[in-house]
Parts: C-alpha cells; sequence; structure tokens
C-alpha cells in the first residue's frame, strides 16, 4: 500500500512538473527574432515607420528595468529615483538609436537556433548569426520574470553588453559623477536624433 | 619505410579524427529537449563546466560593482594612439579600402581573405598545440588540407561552407592566457588598434610562425603584403568602427571594454566554439577520411 502511493505521488510529481513547465525561453528568442524580421521585410513601411515598429514591439521582450539596473551595477542603489527614471530615459534611447539605426544597412541573413540550457528561472540561448559569409555567436540570457522569459543581456561573441555598457559608464560616473554621464547620454541622443 | 608511413598516417588520422566528434559529445541543434534532460538527468562534466559557469554573476540580482576590465596606466598615451588611429582610420585606410572594395568585386576579395586566413594556419594550428587542444589542432589541419585542395590554394573554403569545420582562431597571446599569463595592461598600438602587452608579445611571436616571413622577402614586402590583407579584410567590414564611434559615449572605454571582454571569452573554455554545436556532414559523407580507412 505504502509503495502504490509512493508510486502514485511520484507519478503524480512528474506529471505536475510537466504541466506545469515554463514555456520555453528559446521560443521566446525566436518570435522576437521573428517580429523584427517581419517588420524589416514589409517594404512598404518606410525606414522611420519600420524603427517605432520595431521598438515598440521589442520592448515587451526586453526586461529594460532590469537591463538598466545592471548597467548601473552599485550606482544603481545610490541614485535618486529621478536619477533612476532619466537614465532608464535615455538609456532606451541610446539602445534604440544604436540598434535602430543599425537596422538601415540590415541586408538579410539568417539565424540558426543552436542550443538552450535553463536553469531554474534563469536560461541562455545560444544562436547564431549567419549573414554574408560572417558567423557571430550571439548568445541571449534571460530570466523568467512576471510570467515571462525577458532578455536582459546579449552576448556577441563574448563580449556582454551590460557588461560593456557597466564597465564604461561606470568609468565615466567615477571620473564625472552621475551628472556628468547624464549629461553625456544627453549630447548623445541629440546627436543621433539631428543624424536621423 | 612503408611501416614509418603507415604510423605518421595513423598517427595524422587520429588528430584529424578528433575534429570529428564522437556522437555522443554532439548535442544536436534545434533539440534542446534534450539538452536540457542531458543537464538535469545525467550531466556531462565538461558541459555541466561551461554550463554554470555561463550562470555567472550577472545573472545575480545583486548589484555588480562596475569594473574596470582591463588595467590602463598608460590611459594619456593610449588615447593619444588612439586618437592618430582615428585620424589614419578615416582619412587613409578606409578611402584606400573603399576604393579597392569599389575596384576588385566582393567574392574576389573573400576569396584573397581565404587565402591569407589559410596560409596562417600555422599560427593556429602551432598554437592549439601549445594549448593541448589536440581536436582543435586537428581541425586545423583538415581544414587546412581541404582548403588547399579542394579550396584551390586556399582561395575557397569548403571545409568551412560545406562540411560546417570552422576556423578556429589561436594564436600565442591566448595560449599565454590560458596557462594564466594576465594581461598585463592596456595597449593602443599604431595602426594595429587595440592590444595588451601579452597579446601585443603574442602577436610578436606569432610572427615569427608567419609563412609570410620568408628570409628571401624583404621587410618591405613583408609589410606591403600585410597592409594589402588589412586593406582586404577592411573593404569586407560593414562600418564596425563608424558604428562604435557613433553609439557610443566614449569610443576609447567602449572599444577597451569589449577588447578586454573578447580576449577573456577566446581564453576561457570553448564557449564560443560554432564547432561544437554542428554536427559534422562528413561522417556520412565520401569526404570522410575515416570512411575510407573503413573506421
Amino acid at each position: 500500500m505504502m509503495k502504490k502511493i509512493v508510486l502514485c505521488s511520484l507519478f503524480a510529481l512528474t506529471f505536475v512538473t510537466s504541466s506545469f513547465a515554463l514555456p520555453q525561453p528559446q521560443a521566446r528568442v525566436e518570435e522576437m527574432v521573428n517580429t523584427v524580421l517581419g517588420v524589416l521585410q514589409q517594404t512598404e513601411l518606410s525606414e522611420a515607420e519600420k524603427k517605432s515598429e520595431v521598438s515598440g514591439r521589442v520592448q515587451e521582450y526586453l526586461n529594460m528595468p532590469s537591463i538598466s539596473r545592471r548597467t548601473l551595477g552599485t550606482y544603481w542603489d545610490e541614485a535618486t529615483e529621478e536619477q533612476r527614471q532619466r537614465f532608464t530615459t535615455l538609456f532606451i534611447q541610446i539602445l534604440e538609436g544604436t540598434y535602430l539605426n543599425r537596422m538601415a544597412g540590415y541586408s538579410g541573413g539568417t539565424v540558426k537556433y543552436l542550443k538552450q540550457r535553463v536553469k531554474g528561472n534563469k536560461a541562455i540561448i545560444d544562436t547564431l548569426v549567419i549573414s554574408d559569409e560572417l558567423e557571430i555567436p550571439v548568445q541571449y540570457k534571460m530570466i523568467y520574470e512576471d510570467g515571462n522569459w525577458q532578455v536582459f543581456d546579449l552576448v556577441l561573441e563574448g563580449i556582454s553588453l551590460v557588461r560593456n555598457y557597466r564597465s564604461s559608464y561606470g568609468e565615466i560616473i567615477r571620473r564625472s559623477g552621475y551628472d556628468g554621464l547624464l549629461t553625456l547620454m544627453d549630447e548623445k541622443v541629440e546627436e543621433m536624433n539631428t543624424i536621423k | 619505410m612503408l611501416r614509418i608511413f603507415t604510423i605518421l598516417f595513423a598517427g595524422y588520422f587520429i588528430l584529424v579524427g578528433s575534429a570529428f566528434a564522437a556522437p555522443g559529445q554532439i548535442e544536436s541543434e534545434n533539440n534542446q529537449d534534450t539538452v536540457v534532460e542531458l543537464s538535469a538527468v545525467s550531466p556531462d562534466a565538461d558541459f555541466d563546466d561551461d554550463f554554470d559557469a555561463d550562470f555567472d554573476d550577472d545573472f545575480d540580482s545583486n548589484a555588480v560593482a562596475p569594473e574596470q576590465l582591463i588595467a590602463d596606466p598608460l590611459e594619456p598615451f593610449n588615447r593619444g594612439v588612439f586618437w592618430v588611429n582615428d585620424k589614419l582610420y578615416f582619412y587613409l585606410f578606409k578611402p584606400i579600402a573603399s576604393g579597392y572594395g569599389s575596384v576588385v568585386p566582393r567574392p574576389a576579395r573573400v576569396s584573397v581573405g581565404n587565402f591569407f586566413s589559410n596560409l596562417a594556419t600555422p599560427i593556429r594550428a602551432g598554437n592549439a598545440l601549445l594549448q593541448l587542444e589536440f581536436r582543435s589542432f586537428g581541425t586545423e589541419i583538415y581544414r587546412f588540407v581541404i582548403n588547399t585542395t579542394f579550396g584551390i590554394g586556399g582561395l575557397f573554403d569548403p571545409a568551412g561552407s560545406i562540411g560546417g569545420v570552422r576556423k578556429i582562431s589561436k594564436d600565442f597571446g591566448q595560449t599565454m592566457g590560458v596557462y594564466h599569463v594576465g594581461p598585463g595592461f592596456y595597449l593602443v598600438l599604431p595602426i594595429v588598434g587595440p592590444s595588451s602587452l601579452r597579446d601585443a608579445t603574442g602577436s610578436f611571436v606569432d610572427s615569427f610562425a608567419d609563412p609570410l616571413r620568408q628570409p628571401n622577402l624583404s621587410t618591405r614586402d613583408y609589410l606591403a603584403i600585410k597592409f594589402l590583407e588589412a586593406e582586404n579584410r577592411l573593404s569586407l567590414d560593414h562600418d564596425t568602427y563608424e558604428g562604435v564611434v557613433a553609439d557610443s559615449l566614449d569610443p576609447y572605454l567602449f572599444i577597451r571594454s569589449a577588447y578586454a571582454q573578447l580576449r577573456e571569452a577566446h581564453i576561457s573554455k570553448n564557449t564560443y566554439d560554432v564547432n561544437m554545436f554542428d554536427q559534422p556532414v562528413f561522417n556520412t559523407d565520401e569526404l570522410n577520411p575515416l570512411d575510407w580507412l573503413g573506421f
């Protein structure tokens, strides 16, 4: 009898874990990539329309508060609420400027999904972006939050974007303070907008 | 005599054979379920190491202190060289590359790149040996043999494009890093760009293994060939540097961090070795030398 109960509960457990398994993070990445590619392939849209379309849709997959917090690291804790707000707004604009302006030169390419690794609420998705004769390994680091898998870092050829921004922004804060960083970011956003 | 040959050949094929991973070690692509299960149920020792190492501090929700990724005591000097390189890039090298690119069609430039890359095999293979990475050594030798013959002297890369066996970057700076030599400090070299004390030393050592360095080739000609190689590479590049300059608050800091991270990635375990993920098609292919021997 006891054996049966144990066996049954074991079965029940395996059943429960499998049916309540988190949705696949790789599916989310594929969804995001396909959304972006889908927008880019709409020839009837102008460059500007494409940009706003992509930026609106992609944010759903990115955990921007988390990306901003991680980028500032310990400086985030020291900043006031207002400074954090300003930083996040500017940072989103800079990321948009960086990646959306780059899309203009987009000449097609394919994404190969290599491997998904999941550990609790964390996941790493390895992909390979193939365009012309170039192959760039792109890794998505994700975290399960608010009922969704969200990207909080991109690693291109071993270079983590968050780490890169954190290191260079940290250096700027060390030298010219938080306000110095915000001023520089302001200027950069201004510059990016005028180029458009 | 025949015996010696047999032994040599056997040794060669064992080495090359290591380029074809044993089937059990490969996670086939698009089969994520197996991978997840593998790590949960029967972790392959190597795989698990990488796995845990990749779930690093960045996954921690605790704030990480911004770190300077590489020491830079010579920053004022480096920034000076960086400034000069920037001007050289925009007013000299880039215009030359654009002109060259508009005259020479792209496929030809890709072939020139392949040729130089194939020629530099001894550097990569040698460093793979020094790092005791026999599989990478086998991969490089295999690529060299296939690309030199079927690829017409290295102009084409059938080993990569058909076989999916890709180049593995190895250099002496990396070899030193593997043996726990730190980068020392950041260096911006004139014309060459970002480097470090260790990696600049490494490049110098590597240049002795460069097949282009022939005793009957004058330094001037050697440099001219190197210049062609660099311009050719630049002509294939999609304005990477322009992008960094346009988008970052301080390009110097951005490139310094990126360089430090890139080299760290080169030295750490083969997380970014694309060959790791791919099922070698040669397993059942005509081109598989193991098949010829009846393995």
